[in-house]
């Protein structure tokens, strides 16, 4: 049996899953995005870029900001857990870290609302310590409280993935390197990030996928506009029954997040040639 | 594998429906209103009629919830189901019409004795459909200012003396925008009732004309430069959340929502609430039954029972402060003056017929959002 | 002597110790501010009778919405165990998928491959909403709604992204000469896979498990079009009360998934010794 005809069969029971249970109801959306009034055109779409055009934007910053920290998160949690020399430190991070990965999304929005916001816990708590003083709280209920609550629910997932490849790098490159008097930061930026890269940007773009679909977070913490695009969706449904909008919107969500998988595959097809 | 592939059908034949007694009832709201019906309605209907079971499903509050009903019914239709999963929904005002105009709903309030108890139009008319017979208000509610009377020992009566006030008081009023919920969105329509240079009537009761809509740009550029001095929040119980830790001192809510919110210890007991004139929308919440429900006569006798005028008074005046469904006096001559009292604390009788307003109906809905959405938001 | 030895040991030692857990001590300190604040937010409101502005804590505590969740009537445990059940069977549905997929992704030559791969990512890319009434109505076509493998199903079209791409990745991080050295000694191709490739891809699969799990635990949309009124989740509960802002019974029901979520964490790391842990992705 040729190594194609295998592979094919051995994705196709996955692959049937997804087109039957989700592409084939999709597809009806996706036509539905292009149709006006019965006739079909690029009305929706024009509609979609004069009203939220800025929420497009918004969404994209948003959500790249929150990856790249997520990254920087995730890259700093694991390299201590693999370079960290302290083995209490090493295990009181370990327990740490990982607790915010079960709170569902509805949850995470429900308790950074009550906990970031002017008079609430976080700055209730450093009012209480002498930190800041009542005139200097600010409320963090707006595109921060987005950043942060993203940031807070998927770093551990990233770390968690990340940490798990860079604990199973070559040990041997690591000591031979510090033995010869690298500094621990050196050698994780120069030594186990490039080696775990597929991982961390697999964990990356599931990430930025996650959040481009998380709709109780904006609704929950942001406040103002502009807004995500998954608001808007919610919006065009609930106040307009707008599918034609809904769907265009869902359709430059799905560009956008699959521009960002494009990234992943070219460097994937570049590191396996 | 074998053996928990037998456990999944099992588990899949023992969860399907069952008795032939079952009664499903769908409600949008919040997580009381699925409460409301399981531990207080549904003990009721099956004490009176025994050998019933009622089961609940909620969908979360606002217009995504009765969204959800309205779509579940949709997929059934579409897909052909000759008997659909729902006896009873409990929705929103602005979801009946599409519901009637589908097709989907059976029209029952004339067979069931609480039915002459409504006379008023809105159970006649949704936002310019025409619903009578298909629809029994559960109960009709209000959206209102609320306020912390020690921020504001003298509260606006008026949209004009709120803008103000805000216009002193800058950040200290605030509201959530038209995204986050209808609270928001009836303050918006307030503001066109108030400002608009257009007839408040034609809006609320048709018909519906081109020229109308072009009669509020000065309102909305007002209402533009009236939000960049407000504080806007995230969601209807985002700003109950602000009032409550202090950081607003005004803003729009749902009447039944800030009662709710008080008896559950999440706002302090003394916030207040007024309603400005010229007024300011409210909707009902509606029973209605879907035409292929399997139990039609038994939802019929559940709506009943839920519209009559004791349960009414125990249910919705009683428990919840909630503004009842069916007509006032028939409920009134159920309960001590002190309970009915309770409900006109804040707002008085008078108030609320004169400035309790309905939304606007739907196309006029539709191009207001739109047009704050192009010269508020943008 | 030697207890001379280990006193100068413990002595350079000690200051040492001292000066590096100042930065260490704050930056946990700060981590667990940034991670714990916000659950204690929640565990306190899941007691809090009577909270609000100007105070800081609760003003009134009790037990009283433990109880309106676990009355009788709003079947809160069957829920739990329904939402447990249809993750524990979504999980295995998902990796049973996705770990050939993951294969061949990784090793054998497929046409479109990049495609395949978008492919599975598109049910968490394009926002639900718009979408349900479709899925919904495609379901009650096939008889499938309201069953236990109705929900299983749409719950695994959306682990399927995180396990087929995480196992994806696993495969091809395994090293192609320790498949082909088990070729070479003449072990048949099943088998290598079976007792070289399928262990050490073993971390990555628990690892997408964990996610496809909590995926599946806290779904709403699918659980309610496809389950509901039949099949009754958690996070049917969990929606309602927290878009609601009712938040004492959604704390209580988030806390309530903390239980199976960490115990499925840990069933997994028992199952998977340290070592092999330690290679998650790899």
């Amino acid at each position: 049996m040729s190594k194609r005809l295998l592979g094919l069969i051995l994705v196709l029971p996955a692959l049937a899953t997804i087109t039957l249970l989700f592409l084939v109801p999709l597809a009806a959306s996706i036509i539905g995005a292009f149709e006006i009034e019965g006739s079909y055109g690029l009305g929706n779409f024009d509609k979609a870029f004069a009203l939220y055009s800025q929420d497009i934007l918004f969404t994209v910053v948003i959500v790249s900001l929150s990856t790249a920290i997520i990254g920087l998160v995730a890259i700093a949690i694991g390299g201590y857990l693999t370079l960290g020399e302290n083995t209490l430190a090493v295990s009181i991070l370990r327990w740490l870290y990982r607790w915010p990965l079960f709170i569902p999304f509805i949850v995470v929005g429900q308790v950074l609302r009550t906990f970031l916001a002017k008079n609430g816990m976080m700055n209730n708590t450093l009012v209480s310590l002498g930190v800041i003083t009542p005139l200097e709280a600010t409320s963090f209920l707006d595109w921060r409280g987005i950043v942060i609550a993203f940031v807070w629910k998927q770093a551990p997932f990233v770390a968690l993935l990340v940490s798990g490849a860079m604990a199973s790098l070559d040990r041997g490159t690591i000591e031979a390197a510090r033995n010869l008097g690298a500094s621990r930061l050196r050698i994780l930026v120069e030594i186990v990030v490039p080696q775990v890269a597929t991982t961390l940007i697999v964990g990356l773009v599931l990430s930025f996928v996650t959040m481009m679909s998380v709709l109780s977070v904006p609704l929950m913490i942001n406040a103002q506009s502009p807004t995500m695009i998954t608001a808007d969706i919610a919006f065009r449904l609930n106040a307009y029954r707008d599918y034609g909008v809904a769907n265009a919107l869902g359709l430059i969500s799905l560009l956008i997040t699959a521009s960002v998988a494009w990234i992943y595959l070219k460097h994937n097809v570049r590191s396996q040639a | 594998m074998k053996t928990l592939l037998n456990a999944v059908l099992v588990l899949g034949f023992a969860a399907s429906p069952a008795a032939a007694a079952e009664l499903t009832v769908v409600t949008a709201g919040d997580q009381n209103m699925v409460e409301y019906v399981s531990e207080y309605l549904g003990p009721l209907f099956e004490k009176e009629n025994p050998g019933t079971k009622v089961r609940v499903v909620g969908t979360g509050p606002g217009d995504a919830g009765s969204q959800k009903i309205l779509e579940r019914f949709e997929a059934q239709h579409k897909a052909g189901s000759e008997k659909w999963d729902v006896d009873v929904a409990v929705v929103h005002e602005k979801f009946v019409g599409p519901m009637v105009q589908g097709g989907y709903l059976a029209a029952y309030r004339d067979k069931i004795p609480t039915g002459k108890l409504v006379t008023r139009s809105n159970a006649d008319m949704a936002l310019g459909t025409k619903v009578s017979g298909y629809v029994m208000p559960m109960f009709n509610s209000q959206t209102a200012l609320a306020y912390n009377p020690a921020l504001v020992p003298n509260p606006p009566k008026s949209y004009a003396e709120l803008a103000e006030w805000a216009k002193e008081n800058p950040k200290q009023f605030g509201y959530n925008g038209i995204k986050g919920g209808a609270s928001g969105v009836s303050f918006v329509m307030g503001w066109i009732y108030a400002f608009g240079e257009g007839d408040a009537e034609k809006l609320q009761n048709g018909p519906f004309e081109e020229a109308e809509t072009k009669k509020w740009d000065k309102a909305l550029a007002s209402l533009k430069h009236f939000t960049s001095n407000a504080t806007l929040t995230p969601g209807n119980a985002g700003t109950l959340d602000l009032l409550s830790r202090g950081e607003i001192a005004i803003g729009p809510v749902w009447v039944d929502m800030f009662y709710s919110w008080q008896a559950d210890g999440r706002l302090p007991p003394d916030l207040k609430l007024v309603l400005p004139a010229p007024g300011m929308p409210g909707q009902p919440m509606h029973y209605v039954i879907p035409a292929k429900s399997p139990n039609q006569e038994l939802a019929e006798k559940f709506v009943a029972l839920a519209t009559s005028p004791k349960v009414q008074a125990e249910g919705i005046v009683k428990r919840f402060n909630w503004y009842p469904g069916i007509d006032a006096q028939h409920v009134q001559a159920e309960l001590d003056e002190a309970t009915w009292n309770k409900l006109f604390k804040d707002i008085t009788p008078e108030d609320l017929a004169k400035y309790g307003k309905p939304f606007p109906i739907a196309p006029y809905n539709n191009a207001i959002l739109e047009a704050y959405e192009r010269q508020v938001t943008n | 002597m030697t207890s001379l030895a280990t006193t100068t040991a413990t002595a350079r030692r000690l200051p040492r110790i001292d000066l590096w857990w100042v930065p260490r001590g704050l930056v946990l300190g700060l981590l667990a501010f940034a991670i714990f604040g916000p659950l204690t937010n929640l565990v306190l409101w899941t007691v809090a009778e009577r909270w609000y502005f100007p105070h800081a804590l609760p003003l009134e505590y009790g037990f009283s919405y433990w109880q309106r969740v676990f009355s009788p009537r709003g079947n809160a445990m069957e829920s739990l165990a329904n939402s447990v059940f249809v993750a524990s069977l979504t999980v295995i549905v998902a990796l049973a998928l996705a770990v050939p997929a993951g294969y061949a992704l990784a090793r054998l030559r497929l046409p479109l491959r990049s495609l395949i791969l978008v492919a599975f990512l598109i049910p968490q890319a394009f926002p639900n909403l718009p979408v349900y009434v479709n899925i919904a109505r495609l379901f009650y076509g096939l008889g499938l709604n309201g069953t236990i493998p109705g929900v299983v199903l749409v719950h695994v079209t959306h682990g399927l992204v995180y396990a087929v791409w995480i196992a994806t990745a696993a495969f091809s991080a395994i090293d192609r000469e320790l498949e082909e050295a088990a070729r070479s000694i003449g072990a048949s191709a099943l088998r290598t896979f079976r007792d070289v490739t399928l262990p050490l891809a073993a971390p990555g699969l628990m690892a997408s498990a964990i996610f496809v799990f909590l995926e599946s635990l806290d779904e709403f949309t699918g659980s309610f079009f496809v389950g509901a009124p039949d099949v009754n989740l958690l996070p049917l509960l969990l929606y309602t009360a927290g878009a609601g802002g009712n938040y004492q019974i959604a704390s209580i029901t988030a806390l309530l998934l903390l239980v199976p979520s960490i115990g499925f964490m840990l069933v997994v790391e028992r199952f998977l010794k340290a070592d092999v842990l330690s290679r998650v992705g790899h």
